[in-house]
């Protein structure tokens, strides 16, 4: 009963004199969504116990329109919760970012729509960001799903997870809490939401992981089309350049340039070499491979200078550094 | 004067664990500059793994003319370099190594010789004290490569000993690794004055040197950008334009040699010219490269529409003329 107490504490202040609760829960709508207003239930029951104020945000597609139902009848039961959909079917990013543009706590706790740990994870991870962490993500262990599962977690951490340098072992889970300044302030677009964590260590916030047990609910085998595990892969090449050379694309291209030219140029010269040997060169399918591998190798780096350019002209609008504690930009008032 | 006194002179020195170098090192441009009335010193850590952010903390508690700037994360020298840039309030602007290679001592020969009426003063390293084969050779010839592509006499590039207007400096945006080919972007693209003075150099007394052999392709990339951006940065579809005018000449070249083959009737390919069919195929290569190459002209020149205008209005809004 003290838990009902406390919520209807939270709803007062939340409907009150305009004071904003201490957390904002935002909830992204996209796959295998569960029966929200259990969900919410038990994520509150949480919160109730840490005697926090919170709101609840959840941010869907149009095709779950139906799964708001309920969570609009814990509204007009004085929860407080809020549902929003989107015009149309967009990425779990975006809902992200529209949920953000409406938090008002200093705190936001974000979830998938379907119970990955045990809620009680949310305690720790207030825990952690009470404590100074930037950012606090659950890590889903110990794993008690399927071998299907984690071969996909694993393929995930071969290659996405490198970028972390081996210190996140779960960047998939969607149960995070963090500062919401530290939310808004990592440029989130396309569907980069879900390496959150990634993003957060590149731009220099600290992230710590806190282990819960899997949740049943998290269990069973997901498999899913082709086309989902190909848009992965894309996303992961996209931010793996994101990451390692926003801001030096030659690098990158010049390197892939620089070694198919190479080959290609060193070919040609062997060519010219046995052509002045006497060896015909007219029917040589080699000779097209050579000028094929140069002239792509030309494009590489034609391509890298294009991104050098354009990082040159807006290196003054782009944010090259991010400092821990400001101390006061240059004072130009005074100049 | 205006009534918050700003400093005259700013030291900006970034910092990647050197512990043990921060003290020793403000003491130094303390007394350096004992006679000089206005300066301030911005420290900037660059997530520094070691003790040196709370030994530069405490120096900075104490002095008020010591400002410690720190990264949220190691970002690099550049970086660290634009952060102490961004926060310095000086008319002349100075930065320098915090290893104490550099002596804090040479910093006012600097700042006399910017007086003369330049824009950047460049240090370079009088009998460097560093390894011969791993250090002074290849910076040797990374400076011979930067003056022969950029036409920008400095002898010494990797010297972070440097004294800027700051006018300059509002008008430079680091990213990337490029603080050192900073004199090359600055007379590229602010049509900078530049003068160089020897410094002193000392050997590194504490820690490890943070540089390595490794870089030499890293540093080719860079070199590649600094040449384009120097020669092509008022007219990139000009770059472009070259590159697939160079191609098509190389597929006329093709195409002629394949012409020549009837005319020769096969003398010279060895083979029926109906089935020299490796000519023809790399002109159609080559042509290929060609479209290519002005297509990504063509979209570089939409991609870099507004902000080339906008920064027209900044470059060319005119210089104050120093007395």
């Amino acid at each position: 009963m003290t838990g009902m107490a406390t919520r209807e504490r939270a709803t007062a202040s939340l409907t009150g004199a305009g004071a904003d609760p201490e957390i904002s829960v935002i909830v992204t709508v996209v796959e295998r969504p569960e029966p929200l207003d259990a969900l919410y239930r038990e994520y509150a029951a949480v919160l109730d116990a840490c005697g926090r104020s919170y709101e609840f945000i959840f941010v869907s597609h149009p095709y779950f329109h139906e799964m708001l139902e309920p969570l609009l009848a814990l509204q007009r039961q004085g929860a407080p919760v809020r549902a929003i959909e989107s015009p149309r079917s967009i990425g779990e990013t975006a809902l992200l970012r529209i949920g953000l543009a409406d938090a008002r706590g200093s705190i936001v706790v974000t979830l998938p729509a379907y119970r990955q740990v045990q809620p009680q994870a949310v305690r720790e991870l207030l825990a952690a960001v009470d404590g100074g962490v930037d950012l606090a993500v659950a890590r889903r262990w110990p794993r008690l799903d399927s071998k299907v599962n984690r071969l996909q977690h694993l393929a995930l951490h071969l290659t996405a997870g490198r970028l972390a340098n081996g210190t996140l072992h779960d960047i998939a889970c969607g149960v995070r809490a963090a500062r919401s300044e530290v939310l808004r302030d990592i440029p989130l677009y396309g569907d980069f939401a879900r390496f959150l964590p990634l993003l957060a260590i590149y731009n220099g916030y600290n992230v710590v992981e806190v282990a819960s047990p899997q949740h049943p609910s998290d269990l069973p085998r997901r498999v899913y089309s082709p086309g989902v595990y190909v848009r992965r892969l894309i996303d992961i090449l996209g931010l793996y350049f994101l990451l390692r050379f926003t801001e030096k694309p030659l690098r990158f291209f010049g390197l892939i340039g620089a070694v198919l030219s190479g080959v290609g140029g060193i070919a040609l010269v062997v060519m010219f070499v046995q052509r002045m040997m006497g060896q015909p060169l007219g029917n040589r399918p080699l000779m097209l491979l050579a000028v094929l591998l140069a002239t792509l190798g030309v494009q590489a780096i034609a391509l890298g200078l294009v991104g050098e350019m354009i990082v040159h002209f807006n290196a003054s609008r782009r944010r090259s550094y991010r400092l821990r504690e400001p101390r006061g930009a240059r004072d130009e008032s005074a100049r | 004067m205006p009534p918050v006194a700003l400093p005259d002179l700013s030291i900006v020195v970034p910092l990647y664990n050197e512990e043990e170098s921060v003290g020793p090192l403000v003491d130094a441009v303390r007394d350096a500059l004992a006679e000089h009335p206005s300066w301030e010193l911005v420290l900037v850590d660059d997530g520094s793994s070691d003790s040196t952010n709370q030994v530069a903390g405490a120096i900075a508690a104490a002095d008020a003319r010591v400002v410690l700037l720190q990264l949220a994360r190691n970002y690099g020298q550049t970086q660290a370099m634009q952060a102490g840039f961004d926060r310095a309030n000086g008319r002349i602007v100075v930065s320098m190594d915090g290893d104490l290679q550099n002596d804090p001592r040479d910093i006012l020969l600097l700042v006399a010789k910017l007086e003369e009426g330049y824009d950047l003063v460049a240090g370079y390293r009088m009998r460097r004290q560093d390894k011969v084969v791993t250090r002074k050779i290849p910076s040797w010839v990374a400076n011979r490569i930067i003056i022969w592509l950029t036409g920008v006499r400095i002898r010494d590039n990797g010297c972070s000993l440097k004294a800027y207007r700051r006018d300059l400096l509002d008008q430079l945006h680091l990213y990337s690794d490029m603080h050192r080919f900073l004199p090359a972007l600055a007379a590229a693209t602010a049509n900078a004055r530049i003068a160089e003075v020897p410094v002193r150099h000392h050997a590194r007394r504490f820690g490890v040197s943070k540089y390595g052999l490794s870089r030499i392709a890293k540093l080719l990339a860079d070199l590649l950008t600094i040449k384009m951006i120097a020669s092509f940065r008022e007219n990139p579809l000009k770059m472009f334009g070259l590159g697939a005018l160079a191609s098509g000449v190389v597929a006329l070249f093709f195409f002629g040699a394949w012409l020549w083959s009837f005319v020769q009737r096969s003398d010279v390919l060895d083979v029926s010219p109906m089935n020299a069919y490796v000519f023809p195929g790399s002109a159609l290569l080559c042509i290929a490269l060609a479209v290519f190459l002005t297509m990504l002209g063509l979209i570089a020149e939409a991609a870099l529409q507004k902000v080339r205008a906008e920064e027209q209005v900044e470059r060319f809004g005119g210089r104050e003329v120093y007395g």
